[in-house]
């Protein structure tokens, strides 16, 4: 599709503009171009590239909230905040955009406490595939006022409207940071991070990845080296101080190189262990190499099948629809689209999915085919 | 059959009240100064049953109105004269609490201080905690995102619900949200919460469990001008503080808490804050000495620490009675629940204070100051006919909020109250796609009719005209 025209605004009004203009056409709405493939291949006609509107509107610190241009990258955003000792309390493993990560809801470990971009938007501005412009939310941390549309975007996937502008409520850096590293497999991490949980030792995040079980304290500087002390008495003598860098384990993961094929899922957080097994088991049948990271509590889960046929993956992943229907495929080894629906079975409220992008977008200009077979 | 007819036959005669004496008790909710008779009230005892009343409002094109407690401040519960209320109250099992996977799953009459209670023998609870949590529902909750005074650290509902089993308006039943928040597609569940009735009925909730933090301690800071007690709470948070709950309260609303608790206020102080802060004991121990050292730079006169759990209580029993206790003090009052960015509530709290002198009327203020959101109590008496001019007050106060670059509500609602107020802070293309929303759940406008979106037959033939966002004046935001 390299042919396609695109819309590169870098304002909001050169956004609506782009809308009015790209009348008819089907748009594909595009941050840094790092997740496009998750879901089904939209078909378009046009892109609309956001990345040219990546200012900062306004950066308030004592209100503990960021305005910026979707466009954003978030690693500048994290920048900008770092400089008053804040940050965004999101740790994708790669980030795109600040309206990437909100249209794909993707989040990190730290999502074992502080959630998703769904729980730190606090506004948004977002252009319609009609050009209307609208905006819910504002700029305080506690409001109620109209629906929160923001929440509809979060996991739009380019499919309801363009976000131009979004507002963050932002937190304090910890003072301290410490990570435990305790080797385990998914049933003895699941029990163990229960034990921190409820041994109110407060992790940050609690990570199973790969044969590993990561715990992130955050704190004052006392505090964090006595809950490490703690907790790692509570995990026994396997236990050890990881360096920072631990956590690029779990960002490689969540990548994936080419040729890998990269899911997520959700389930309840008991069945953690259940999924490690299923996951091994099928791979094992299908002769393909998988490498798991879970966030347990939060009950997300990232698979990454390597090595083997596109029938393989298929077939591993259709496995995994079977215990939970609503994976995403990220990414796609060669030959898997032929393979594999690009959704599994829909959620129960389908129904109001597919009204609500008939009411927000009724010509289906918007990232058409994201969500086939669903809508 | 007459629609009413059918909803009897559906729910038994036992469940549906018409007798205009018992239907008097559903008039209103919190907001008693609206108030309209519904035709009929529902009680029904189970979801199905409530899909069943749903269904027979679709096909008959009857409006209805979904009711938890009744505690609402915004007039979200209120009636709709010729249709329904459905009463949720016969709803309140809780269904499971399941410490490992740490969450609870509630029918929507649960009160929210029962979802506490039910997890207390597993060392967890539920964290949102508004003032009114021993009597408002866990429906009424999600209805309206509630907050409460630990909303600060902790989020408000919308960020401790995980699930919800909801009635749509077409009576079929579905579930927004699901196991984990990891699903894919547009997050209805997130739009759903603080949707004010108007998207559905929820019939069952699965909320998230936290553990009890290790470490609470609690303090009352005294200071000698609003001004001061705002710098502090400016200090705290520069410091890279979270606490878990910074609230304050000026003079008049002390003095309503002094002449009915047991009060731990200090009578004659111009403002105190009450700061709590919690979590892992040494985390704790260090950020509160912190916190104490800050509200002295500012200027603090006393400072009080909660000797033991009995002394936390009776400063949060102060805190959380203060709406109450302003019924000692005043025959009647209004309570507002405007925003501001939290930089600006020294000067919101002076202008607020311009104007209840201007209009001869008492406004006490009792409020949420780490996260800038009031809640000033306009005090009147309406045997002396000050109703008006209080009302009146009341919207300024609120509007004002909107011109500082906040919002008219933080957590109440906008309900029938403040419905006329929207076009301050939200232009027509706003409210318009706020109403696509609405049509794709509910496209004949029958669940809830009437709240949040301004109305003429609500607001008048010209439903307050729009005005420039100030921060559109100021060139931080643009309308196109
Ligand atoms: C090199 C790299 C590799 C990555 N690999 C992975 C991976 O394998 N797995 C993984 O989970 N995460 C991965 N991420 C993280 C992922 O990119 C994030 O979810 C997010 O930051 C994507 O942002 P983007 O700007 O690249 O979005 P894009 O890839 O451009 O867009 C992603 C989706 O969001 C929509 N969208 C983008 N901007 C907007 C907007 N302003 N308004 C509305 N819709 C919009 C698009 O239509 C599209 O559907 C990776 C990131 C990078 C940088
Ligand atoms: C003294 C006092 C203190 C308060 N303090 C706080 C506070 O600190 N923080 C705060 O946020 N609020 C506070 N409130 C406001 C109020 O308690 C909350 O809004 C509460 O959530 C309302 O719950 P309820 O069960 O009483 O709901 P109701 O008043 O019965 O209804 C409120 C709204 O929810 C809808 N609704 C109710 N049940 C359902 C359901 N099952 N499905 C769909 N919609 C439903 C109704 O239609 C209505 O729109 C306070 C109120 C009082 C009187």
């Amino acid at each position: 599709m390299s042919t396609a025209t695109t819309y590169r605004p870098a304002t909001l009004a050169e956004l609506r503009d782009a809308l009015v203009d790209s009348a008819g056409e089907r748009l594909a709405v595009a941050g840094t171009g790092s997740a496009t493939a998750w879901g089904g291949e939209p078909v378009h006609d046009a892109v609309l590239d956001t990345t040219a509107m990546s200012g900062l509107i306004s950066c308030n610190p004592t209100d503990l909230t960021v305005a910026v241009q979707a466009g954003m990258p978030f690693a500048t955003l994290q920048e900008t905040l770092a400089e008053h000792d804040q940050w965004v309390a999101l740790d994708p493993a790669r980030a795109g955009t600040v309206g990437g990560l909100v249209a794909t809801a993707d989040a990190g470990p730290v999502r074992h406490t502080f959630g998703s971009l769904r729980d730190s938007v606090i506004g948004v501005t977002v252009v319609l595939a009609d050009a209307t412009v609208a905006r819910s939310g504002g700029y305080v941390i506690k409001n109620v006022a109209g629906y929160d549309l923001a929440k509809l975007f979060h996991g739009s996937l380019g499919t309801l409207g363009v976000l131009a502008e979004v507002v963050l409520r932002v937190r304090p850096r910890p003072a301290a940071t410490a990570t435990l590293a305790v080797p385990c497999d998914a049933a003895t991490a699941f029990d163990l991070g229960g034990r921190l949980i409820h041994g109110s030792l407060e992790p940050v995040a609690v990570e199973w990845c790969d044969g590993t079980l990561l715990a992130r304290f955050d704190g004052t500087s006392g505090g964090v080296e006595d809950r490490l002390r703690r907790a790692r008495a509570l995990a026994g003598s396997d236990a050890t101080d990881a360096p920072a860098d631990a956590w690029s384990v779990v960002a490689d993961l969540v990548s994936g190189d080419d040729g890998d094929t990269v899911v997520r899922l959700g389930t309840a957080p008991d069945r953690t262990p259940e999924l490690a097994a299923l996951v091994a088991r099928e791979a094992a049948a299908h002769a393909v190499d998988a490498a798991m990271t879970s966030s347990p509590f939060a009950g997300a889960h990232t698979v990454r099948l390597r090595g083997g046929s596109a029938a393989a993956h298929a077939a591993v992943v259709t496995a995994l629809r079977t215990e939970q229907p609503a994976v995403t495929v990220c990414r796609w080894t060669d030959g898997l689209r032929a393979e594999l629906p690009a959704w599994g079975e829909p959620p129960p409220a389908v129904a109001v999915l597919r009204a609500v992008k008939r009411a927000f977008d009724p010509d289906d200009r918007l990232g058409r085919g994201r969500f086939a077979p669903w809508f | 059959m007459s629609w009413s007819a059918e909803l009897t036959e559906a729910l038994g005669r036992a469940n549906v009240i018409t007798d205009p004496a018992r239907l008097r008790t559903y008039e209103c909710d919190g907001l008693t100064g609206y108030r309209v008779q519904p035709a009929m009230v529902v009680l029904p005892r189970s979801a199905a049953e409530v899909a069943a009343a749903v269904r027979v409002c679709a096909r008959h094109g009857v409006p209805f109105v979904a009711r938890g407690a009744g505690t609402g401040l915004s007039g979200g519960a209120l009636p709709v004269a010729d249709g329904i209320v459905i009463s949720l109250q016969k709803l309140r099992r809780v269904v499971e609490v399941d410490p490992v996977n740490l969450r609870a799953v509630v029918e929507p009459g649960v009160t929210n201080l029962d979802i506490s209670k039910a997890a207390a023998p597993y060392g967890l609870y539920y964290a949102p905690d508004p003032s009114s949590q021993q009597v408002c529902t866990i429906g009424g909750n999600v209805a309206e995102n509630s907050g409460g005074a630990h909303c600060l650290k902790y989020g408000f509902t919308v960020n401790h619900v995980l699930a919800a089993e909801v009635v749509l308006a077409d009576g079929t039943v579905t579930t927004l949200g699901g196991d984990s928040a990891q699903l894919p597609g547009y997050d209805l569940l997130g739009a759903f919460i603080g949707s004010e009735g108007t998207l559905g009925i929820v019939t069952q909730v699965t909320v998230r469990l936290l553990a009890k933090p290790a470490a609470v301690r609690t303090m009352v800071a005294d200071f000698a001008t609003v001004a001061g007690a705002g710098d502090a709470v400016t200090g705290i948070i520069a410091a890279g503080i979270v606490p878990a709950a910074v609230e304050m309260l000026d003079n008049l609303a002390i003095q309503a808490v002094a002449a009915s608790t047991e009060s731990v206020y200090t009578p004659d102080t111009v403002a105190a804050l009450v700061v709590e802060l919690d979590g892992p004991p040494d985390d704790v121990a260090e950020q509160f000495d912190e916190v104490q050292e800050i509200c002295r730079e500012h200027g603090c006169t006393k400072i009080m620490v909660a000797a033991d759990a009995e002394q936390r209580r009776l400063i949060w029993t102060g805190r959380k009675a203060a709406f109450a206790a302003v019924g000692r003090i005043s025959p009647d009052y209004f309570v507002q629940d405007g925003v501001v960015p939290r930089g600006r509530l020294a000067e919101v709290l002076g202008r607020i204070a311009a104007m209840a002198d201007d209009a001869g009327i008492r406004v006490a203020n009792v409020f949420h100051a780490g996260d800038g959101n009031l809640h000033p109590l306009v005090l009147y008496s309406e045997a002396d006919g000050e109703h008006d001019r209080a009302e009146r007050l009341s919207t300024e106060i609120a509007e004002l909020c909107v011109e500082l670059g906040g919002s008219l509500s933080g957590e109440h609602g906008i309900g029938a109250d403040k419905a006329c107020s929207m076009p301050r802070m939200f232009g027509e293309d706003d409210l318009a796609t706020m109403l696509r929303l609405r049509t794709a759940f509910d496209p004949d406008g029958l669940c809830n009719p009437g709240k949040v979106f301004p109305t003429p037959r609500l607001c008048g033939e010209r439903p307050g005209k729009y005005r420039p966002h100030p921060l559109e004046e100021a060139g931080v935001i643009e309308r196109l």
